[in-house]
């Protein structure tokens, strides 16, 4: 591990999490995530999402492996990991009998945050979370998604260096979702770690960094949401020709070969045109369209479609093994309104 | 800490570790957490003062009209039942709070805020020492109110001075209050249990309320066990709610009333305090061990 492994907010080495009852619910897991990184953990459910972010959290102690959080590890220094991250667990953890305020009054407290700095932070924390306005209302009056915000405030209160945000979007409004997402852009913005769960892959997509794929208990696959992409794909543009006689076609296919960002592009012809797949269309579509017209060829229409990460998704869950999860029939419903 | 200071953004940040309390602190933070909770739940201040008042009223009314023959036989005459009943309305509305105190803890749970809790810098034992102090406050409270309460009910009946109302004055109502929270410790720590082994709010509940009422019947609380049939002297025997009353209740009276076994080792009222407070002390050992032991195992992981 070494002087490398301090720098990392989170560094967990083949981390084993086996119950009691002699469940195995993380197997191998190795994680390494950069300071200021927005780390998406992504997985269907019972993949053992919340048994590993409980074991970084100290709330579970790991069978085997180590986990260091903020230069500490969490077996023998809990104490100083749990001063160094927030933990917003699935469930809305807030006090709903309490106002906002009070709410924060009391995260301030238990974490000891010095009492000439507790109102400005309070203030400032209602201000981000946009419950200003509410501050001296009960929580159970609110909404979800409002009690929501109030438990990301609530973690936020000694300003930790790391934030464990476990699939804190389940439940919510589209709309709430949309607003609770760009609060925790904000945190991170603000230079704090961010590890999140979640089955939403728009999510991960929207917000991540680099993602890990967790399924049946092991990281399957790390990298940016355009590296899990790109690793399973690439892009296909689809060309309508307004003359798409087989003259035109062939014509095209030269000037598309041309080109050296398309050399190795597949392409394909079609009764309406030419179809192209490479990994990098869409940043050759202005050449390829400067090209196709200094050759007198028009085109009536363009489409250029990228792997999502639904499709790196059921790439790699390869169908059958997780279809009674939400995210599988999700991708599923999607595949086919793509097709 | 750090040289850091907190105004300066990104980089405090990323390098500031929260400082925590001592565990005095903490114990208060949680304190004042569950006194604020508890107040603001009408639910709590209904069954746990509402309920034992309209019973109070209505007991002494009630029974009140026919206990008379059998008080004066088992303590003395010249009793009047009000004064008799006031230890056992003590302890019912001391039940009543202290039943209900594992929900707290259910509640924390299923809202997550006990995970919230353990994952910060809190002291553990703090925060439930915190917890249990508020459940003390209530109690004290409580007991004060129908204290008073007995009083005024006994002034209207029978214009008694406060002397005879409660004979042993004013150490008497301290000794009045170590009891009922001696009694209190109890079933805080069986309802504490309840929760941490259904980890279920409503049953928490239920186990609550079932208990609380047949519980109060068979013991010494309403009337002398002489006049109660056998099976219902023999369960008293390990009830504490027998305790906790025949414990006040000598105070009150200041006399020996001890009604499930003799004690002669001391005097007067001590005969009945003395014993009293060790089976309750002895049943706080107990339960209280089994809670601490759950609460250990269910504030640790649950792994191998």
């Amino acid at each position: 591990m070494g002087s490398s492994a301090s720098q990392a907010a989170i560094d967990a080495e083949d981390v084993h999490v086996t119950y009691d009852d002699g469940t195995e619910a993380v197997q191998g897991v190795s994680l390494n995530v950069d300071k200021g990184e927005f780390f998406g953990f992504l997985g269907p459910n019972g993949a053992g999402k919340t048994t590993t972010i409980k074991t970084l959290v100290t709330l579970l102690s790991p069978t085997q492996g180590s986990v260091r959080i903020n230069g500490y590890d969490t077996k023998t220094d809990p104490q100083a990991v749990r001063e160094s991250i927030g933990y917003m667990a699935q469930e809305t953890s807030i006090d709903f009998e309490l106002t906002p305020r009070e709410n924060l009054r009391i995260a301030c407290q238990m974490y000891g945050v010095p009492r000439d700095e507790r109102e400005e932070r309070i203030e400032d924390l209602l201000e981000l979370v946009d419950l200003r306005d509410v501050a001296d209302k009960r929580a159970e009056t609110f909404s979800g998604g409002m009690q929501k915000r109030l438990d990301t405030a609530t973690v936020l209160v000694h300003r930790p260096p790391v934030v464990f945000l476990d699939e804190p979007t389940t439940g919510l409004d589209p709309e709430a979702r949309l607003r609770v997402w760009n609060y925790f852009e904000k945190i991170n913005d603000r230079g704090t770690t961010v590890f999140l769960t979640t089955q939403y892959l728009e999510e991960a997509n929207e917000l991540c960094d680099r993602l890990a794929i967790l399924q049946d208990c092991q990281i399957t696959h790390t990298g940016t949401p355009d590296e899990l992409k790109s690793a399973i794909g690439t892009d296909t543009a689809t060309l309508s020709l307004k003359d798409p006689s087989d003259q035109k076609r062939r014509q095209a296919v030269h000037v598309v070969r041309q080109l050296d960002a398309l050399k190795a592009a597949t392409i394909e012809q079609t009764a309406e045109g030419l179809i192209i797949e490479a990994d990098n269309v869409r940043s050759a579509v202005g050449d390829l369209f400067t090209e196709l017209a200094a050759a007198d060829i028009t085109i009536t229409d363009f489409d250029v479609q990228s792997p999502t990460l639904d499709d790196v998704f059921l790439t790699l869950a390869g169908g059958s093994e997780i279809e009674e999860n939400g995210i599988a029939t999700e991708t599923a419903t999607v595949q086919e309104v793509t097709r | 800490m750090s040289g850091v200071t907190d105004e300066s953004g990104i980089e405090s940040d990323s390098a500031t570790r929260a400082s925590g309390n001592g565990s005095l602190t903490d114990a208060r933070i949680s304190f004042k957490r569950w006194l604020v909770k508890t107040s603001r739940n009408p639910y709590v201040t209904f069954t746990s003062l509402v309920q034992p008042i309209i019973f109070f009223v209505l007991m002494a009314e009630v029974l009140g009209a026919i206990a008379g023959g059998a008080i004066s036989q088992s303590v003395s005459s010249g009793v009047s039942y009000v004064t008799y009943l006031t230890p056992a309305i003590i302890i019912q509305s001391a039940l009543a709070a202290a039943a209900v105190s594992g929900i707290g803890l259910v509640d924390d749970m299923e809202t997550g805020m006990f995970d919230k809790t353990l994952i910060s810098p809190m002291h553990r034992s703090a925060m439930f020492v915190g917890k249990m102090l508020s459940e003390v406050v209530r109690i004290t409270v409580q007991t004060g109110i129908i204290l008073v309460l007995g009083y005024l009910l006994l002034s209207v009946k029978s214009g008694a001075s406060v002397d005879h109302y409660l004979q042993t004055g004013l150490f008497g109502v301290v000794g009045i209050f170590v009891v009922a929270i001696v009694f209190g410790g109890v079933f805080m720590a069986y309802s504490n249990i309840v929760a941490l082994v259904t980890r279920d709010r409503e049953a928490t509940v239920m186990i609550a309320n079932l208990l609380t009422f047949p519980l109060l019947f068979i013991s010494s609380a309403f009337l002398p066990l002489e006049v109660l049939p056998g099976w219902i002297q023999a369960v008293a025997v390990v009830n504490p709610i027998t305790y906790g009353v025949d414990g006040i209740r000598a105070l009150m009276l200041g006399q020996d009333v001890m009604s499930v076994f003799e004690v002669t080792a001391f005097t007067g009222f001590w005969n009945t305090v003395i014993p009293a407070v060790g089976v309750l002390l002895a049943f706080n050992v107990v339960l209280g061990a089994i809670a601490v032991g759950l609460l250990k195992r269910a504030s640790k992981a649950e792994v191998q």
